[in-house]
């Protein structure tokens, strides 16, 4: 799927989702909210990742999971062809 | 402003060995999708791995000496392995990242090269972007004109009135007579008396009213007019002024408006404007008029359109007078959001100017039915528009949104919604240069649009409100001058504390540029007779 060039046009999808629906601003307001508990030059980018990935993963929003598993499927169904 | 970070200790030393030669070998592999978004993509057909465990799951991390990859977990291991190999680079953000600090790093020389690659690869445009030196624009004219427009005059004026104040009030605090449904004059018209290159332009006698030709033969001239209200509303007589003259002429101006009917406040605003355009210097071919309406209050809007399908990006410039701000509602258009504590009814979300301002430079992709002709593809594509602010006027006036027009349905309402707005206002983030380098991730270098010595902080001066139905409202003007905020509503002025005013339901917000908001306020002296003794002791004649 990789190669196809298919996963590239999902994330895209994916991202563009995510935006839509608020959840890139949530999690920027997370970043910013931990930075200044922490103070701006005790945090690093891995610290972040880290820290965000789970409440990331936890606050998707389901019809955007349905969405993509459902296009995967499609994708994995015509590519067996 | 963007200053660029001092790099770490192992950038610094990277650089010092390797300098530019390994920024310029991964030039090749950068791609851009029409996104803006920029990878690396060495292998075409190979999925990268990590090294280490052979995932491709985590981050990816490409060493900028040896160009092994690493996974997240793995990068220090590599680092570990081979000496001073410190730097690498995101693969699918092409970000700099420095294994030992285990932290993002910025390189200005590296997100120079990043972005040529992307507009080299560009179709045609550069989205909008010349990496080559700014020219200089007109900006530092403009600045030089509003100090023009500035105090030495209006000084030897006010130290003469004074002794006329009867009281301790500021200059220029003068309640205006209602003519019948006029408060939406009278409330722009207090605003206009306190902007501060506005207002500095009437009282020091660049308006030469004596020498008028449309005076001396006898015909309406809307400047003169204005220029006689500055007079006597500046005059240290405090009783009620009846602006009639200002009416009549400004009737004759907009024909299609004069009535005694209420009218918009934000119309007449415009109308006023235009007005004083049309009446004052015939502009000039080359670029911008230079009447005072347009020196106060004009500035550039950017939009762009880009093509969603090969990224090619028109750009096109536009001038305003005013803003016009959309509320912001917090509404989603599509899914909400997971979280269990937003119910689709529970709508708590406070709108503010931020928010406001957020919304009118949001990315807005455009409708099926609004497709854009790429000149790249030679046919309609889906796109997306994007405003921006190229360049900030003196006084900057923004107007919401709050009456609903549906002209299917012949019907208007006016929305109630209140929204919270800040005394203080920097308009970097929704200028030009931030909106355009924001497409492009994090990266740090001087832009063709920054203006690296205009200033984007902004006090507000004046905030006019609207209160009541649409057609049977309201509208009082509430001046912050010398720290202290006066609610003129008509003929009626009286202090107020600045909670009342943040709890308003504000229609039009006026910011001035902070340094000229400051010099106009050292001016407006006042004999400080206990200044908060009567905080409600109204100024007009009555009561």
């Amino acid at each position: 799927m990789i190669e196809s060039g298919e996963k590239e046009k999902l994330m895209e999808l994916l991202r563009e989702r995510l935006v839509e629906c608020g959840w890139k601003d949530e999690m920027k307001a997370l970043c910013r909210a931990y930075i200044k508990k922490k103070g701006t030059n005790n945090v690093t980018v891995d610290d972040l990742v880290h820290v965000i990935t789970p409440k990331g993963r936890a606050s998707i929003p389901d019809s955007i999971k349905t969405e993509l598993l459902l296009r995967i499927r499609a994708f994995l169904a015509s590519a067996a062809l | 402003m963007y200053t660029n970070p001092k790099p770490c200790k192992h950038l610094a030393d990277y650089k010092l060995r390797h300098g530019l030669s390994g920024y310029n070998l991964l030039q090749e592999q950068i791609r851009t999708t029409p996104s803006g978004k920029s990878s690396v993509k060495n292998h075409q057909t190979e999925i990268p791995r990590c090294c280490f465990c052979n995932g491709y799951q985590k981050r990816l991390y490409l060493c900028l000496i040896c160009s092994s990859i690493s996974c997240s977990s793995h990068t220090l291991l590599h680092s570990q392995c081979e000496n001073g190999h410190d730097i690498a680079v995101d693969i699918e953000r092409s970000e700099l990242y420095c294994v030992l600090c285990c932290d993002q790093v910025y390189d200005p020389d590296f997100d120079k090269i990043v972005m040529l690659k992307h507009l080299m690869d560009l179709p045609r445009s550069g989205n909008g972007v010349d990496v080559s030196a700014g020219r200089r624009s007109s900006k530092r004219r403009r600045l030089c004109s509003a100090l023009e427009l500035d105090l030495k005059k209006t000084k030897q004026l006010v130290s003469m009135r004074d002794l006329r104040a009867k009281s301790c009030y500021p200059l220029g605090l003068r309640g205006l007579n209602n003519l019948g449904s006029t408060c939406f004059m009278n409330s722009v018209l207090q605003a206009l008396l306190h902007a501060p290159p506005f207002r500095n332009y009437f009282l020091t006698g660049q308006r030469n009213h004596e020498v008028c030709r449309k005076r001396s033969s006898d015909r309406l001239c809307l400047l003169c007019d204005i220029y006689v209200f500055f007079s006597a509303v500046f005059s240290g007589d405090r009783t009620p002024y009846s602006p009639a003259q200002l009416l009549y002429s400004w009737w004759q101006h907009s024909a299609n408006l004069a009535s005694y009917e209420q009218q918009d406040a934000h119309e007449f605003f415009i109308s006023v404007l235009d007005g004083i355009h049309e009446n004052g210097v015939k502009a000039r071919n080359t670029g911008e008029c230079h009447c005072v309406a347009h020196r106060v209050f004009s500035g550039q809007l950017r939009s762009d359109v880009t093509c969603m399908s090969c990224g090619y990006t028109s750009t096109t410039y536009d001038p305003f007078m005013d803003i016009s701000l959309n509320l912001d509602t917090g509404n989603c258009p599509s899914t909400d959001l997971a979280n269990k504590s937003l119910k689709p009814s529970d709508n708590t979300y406070v709108s503010t100017l931020l928010g406001c301002l957020d919304l009118f430079t949001k990315p807005e992709k455009l409708g099926s039915d609004q497709k854009f002709f790429c000149e790249n593809c030679q046919e309609r594509q889906d796109s997306v528009k994007q405003m921006s602010i190229k360049r900030l006027p003196l006084v900057l006036c923004l107007h919401i949104k709050r009456f609903e027009h549906f002209p299917v349905r012949r019907m208007s309402r006016k929305i109630d919604r209140y929204m919270q707005f800040p005394f203080c206002l920097d308009m970097n983030p929704y200028l030009s240069s931030s909106v355009v380098r924001n497409r492009f991730g994090n990266r740090m270098f001087a832009f063709e649009g920054d203006e690296l010595d205009t200033s984007t902080e902004f006090e507000i001066f004046a905030v006019v409100t609207h209160s009541g139905t649409l057609d049977s409202g309201h509208y009082v003007t509430y001046l912050h001058l010398k720290d202290q905020w006066y609610k003129c509503d008509d003929a009626w002025i009286t202090a107020v504390e600045e909670e009342v005013v943040r709890a308003s339901q504000c229609y039009m917000l006026f910011y001035a540029q902070k340094m000229l908001y400051y010099k106009a306020n050292e001016d407006l002296v006042c004999q400080p007779v206990s200044p908060r003794a009567d905080p409600f002791l109204p100024i007009a004649g009555c009561c």
